[in-house]
């Protein structure tokens, strides 16, 4: 190390520089590193501490050196995580499905579609988009009361309806900035060929609007996986636990076993974490244009 | 296309979204506003009271230490979160190896729900079992202070751990708009001399202003919107001398039932939000159109 940097100090002048960025761009690389690792310890100090035994967590949590998988056993005899993704499963797949169909077929309309009446299209398109303004917290109460109303306390649909409505301003922004620079001469041709409103939306936009589609999917996916004050207020059936419903119970549920709870935590963390690392790509897609161009 | 503008075509593709939207959030929204009128309790019938919902928040003492707890968090967002994305984008803009997987290790926190981030770091937190405090006896701190669960350091925790969740997603903005900046602006700048912090004090940073713009409306609003943390963190306590804005509108609504007072205030926490969010939005606009 130490000749390396003499022979450098005694090189040719015009070589400095060059050797000065390489040297500034390792340094960028450790900090780079280091940040990233300090970031990411809090998620892996559970998983560490999942296998550890409890007395240890108490007395000792640095104590690395008897670690085994008896929370594992404990965490999926006692706790019912089947059940959490299953429910979480159902209300994802019907409220993001039908979620970015309607959202779609909205922005095509307001987007695609000749209107007689502008200021109507151009208010509704405003109306559909003010919820992104409000946040949903004002939204608990009243929904409650709504389902209870109409019936739907108690069933999936509770929760699908407002997870809907939730995201649809999202939704609806994102098809209609790309469906507004999207090339309309493909649908006059179509048109000229005889095909209706039904052939165009679904069967020649619609398979051309693939990226932002997988874009919503995962965004709306990842929405309903961790959405928790909806399904706090709107339901208390314990068959309908939700995965962030089941999270929150941990603390209660082992009040006393801290390494049951942190295998748990883990259960749940890694799928959400392996499923991001699939789509890592269209989460950040997704994220930088809906907020570049909101 | 003329043929395709016929009413009841645009009815049937807008109306969907339109009914579900309309049922499930313009009217709950309207519904929380004449309600926050009214003294509902559960599901007693009601009477209209006037303003006196709001006029009992200025004597309540909790809705005044929710909006200090609140208002620490936004400080310590915008203080914390925006300058280090803003570093973090620029350091893993750079051509370091494995640059494109420390963005998504970084932003990874984002995709974990927020009930479970909470837990996570309550066991990091924590006075008694949590690793900071252990790290810190170990290097001879005899009383290592209590991050959460008591009054003084709670919402500055929730804050920071905020600031840790979020920073992934604030830097990918951040780095969009980098991305985005002309390189020939960039070129040019670094032949006139102006290279390092020069450069970006006077070329990337007024180049910038629009994404500048909307990360810290999103920090704004999201401040105001924290609740998972704030349940898992400290649950409100002690005595919901650690609650904010959000979590005591739920506390009052859903603890106390007392949901003509929790309206109100759920109806003040999202008027804060937007009018905070919006005024330094304006702010930024004036300034721009003053340079």
């Amino acid at each position: 190390m130490s000749t390396s940097t003499r022979t450098q100090v005694r090189s040719p002048q015009g070589d400095v520089p060059r050797r000065r960025t390489g040297r500034r761009r390792g340094w960028a690389a450790v900090v780079a590193y280091v940040v990233t690792a300090l970031l990411i310890l809090p998620m892996l100090w559970v998983v560490v501490l999942s296998f550890q035994t409890n007395e240890n967590i108490l007395r000792d949590p640095l104590n690395l050196t008897e670690l085994n998988l008896a929370n594992y056993q404990v965490a999926t005899q006692t706790l019912n995580l089947m059940l959490m993704y299953k429910n979480t499963f159902i209300l994802a797949s019907v409220s993001v499905v039908v979620g970015v169909v309607f959202a779609y077929m909205a922005a095509y309309a307001l987007t695609r579609m000749e209107w007689t009446r502008v200021w109507l299209r151009n208010g509704l398109r405003f109306y559909l988009l003010a919820g992104l303004a409000i946040p949903v917290y004002i939204l608990l109460f009243p929904v409650y009361r709504l389902n209870i109303e109409l019936g739907l306390f108690g069933t999936y649909w509770a929760l699908i309806l407002p997870y809907i409505a939730a995201q649809l301003p999202f939704n609806v922004l994102l098809f209609t900035g790309f469906l507004a620079d999207f090339p309309v001469e493909v649908e006059e041709a179509a048109v000229i060929d005889g095909a209706r409103l039904r052939t165009l939306a679904w069967r020649i936009v619609f398979p051309l609007m693939r990226p932002v589609v997988a874009t919503l999917l995962i965004f709306n996916i990842i929405y309903v996986w961790n959405e928790y004050p909806f399904a706090v207020t709107l339901i208390n059936d314990p068959t309908m636990t939700t995965i962030s419903l089941g999270v929150a119970q941990f603390q209660g549920f082992w009040s006393v076993d801290y390494g049951a709870m942190m295998a748990s935590a883990t259960l749940v963390l890694l799928p959400q974490l392996l499923l991001y690392a699939v789509f890592q790509r269209h989460v950040v897609a997704g994220m930088t244009f809906g907020a570049v161009k909101g | 296309m003329r043929w395709l503008s016929r009413p009841w075509q645009l009815a049937g593709m807008v109306l969907p979204a339109l009914i579900i939207y309309s049922l499930y959030f313009t009217y709950p929204v309207v519904y929380s506003v004449l309600q926050s009128f009214t003294d509902a309790k559960a599901f007693g019938s009601s009477t209209l009271v006037g303003a006196e919902n709001y006029v009992s928040m200025i004597d309540d003492p909790l809705f005044w230490s929710s909006l200090r707890n609140t208002a620490i968090i936004l400080v310590i967002s915008l203080c914390l979160l925006l300058p280090g994305a803003f570093g973090l984008a620029l350091l893993l803009g750079r051509r370091i190896r494995g640059a494109g997987v420390l963005r998504a290790m970084v932003f990874a926190p984002n995709v974990v729900a927020p009930i479970l981030i909470g837990l996570i770091w309550v066991f990091i937190l924590d006075p008694h079992l949590g690793l900071l405090n252990e790290l810190l006896r170990l290097v001879g701190v005899a009383e290592p202070p209590e991050w959460i669960g008591g009054t003084t350091l709670s919402p500055y925790s929730i804050g920071s751990v905020y600031v840790w969740q979020t920073v992934g997603f604030i830097m990918t903005i951040f780095y969009a708009g980098l991305k985005m900046l002309p390189g020939d602006v960039m070129e040019a700048a670094e032949l006139d001399g102006a290279a390092g912090l020069k450069r970006l004090r006077y070329v990337t940073v007024p180049m910038l202003r629009e994404t500048i713009g909307i990360t810290t409306v999103l920090v704004i609003t999201g401040s105001f919107k924290i609740f998972e943390l704030v349940v898992q963190l400290t649950g409100g306590g002690p005595v919901h001398l650690s609650e904010t804005l959000v979590s005591y509108t739920y506390h009052v609504t859903f603890g106390l039932q007392n949901y003509g007072y929790g309206m109100a205030l759920a109806v003040i926490t999202s008027v804060l939000g937007v009018s905070v969010a919006l005024g330094y939005l304006a702010f930024l606009r004036r300034k721009a159109t003053a340079a």
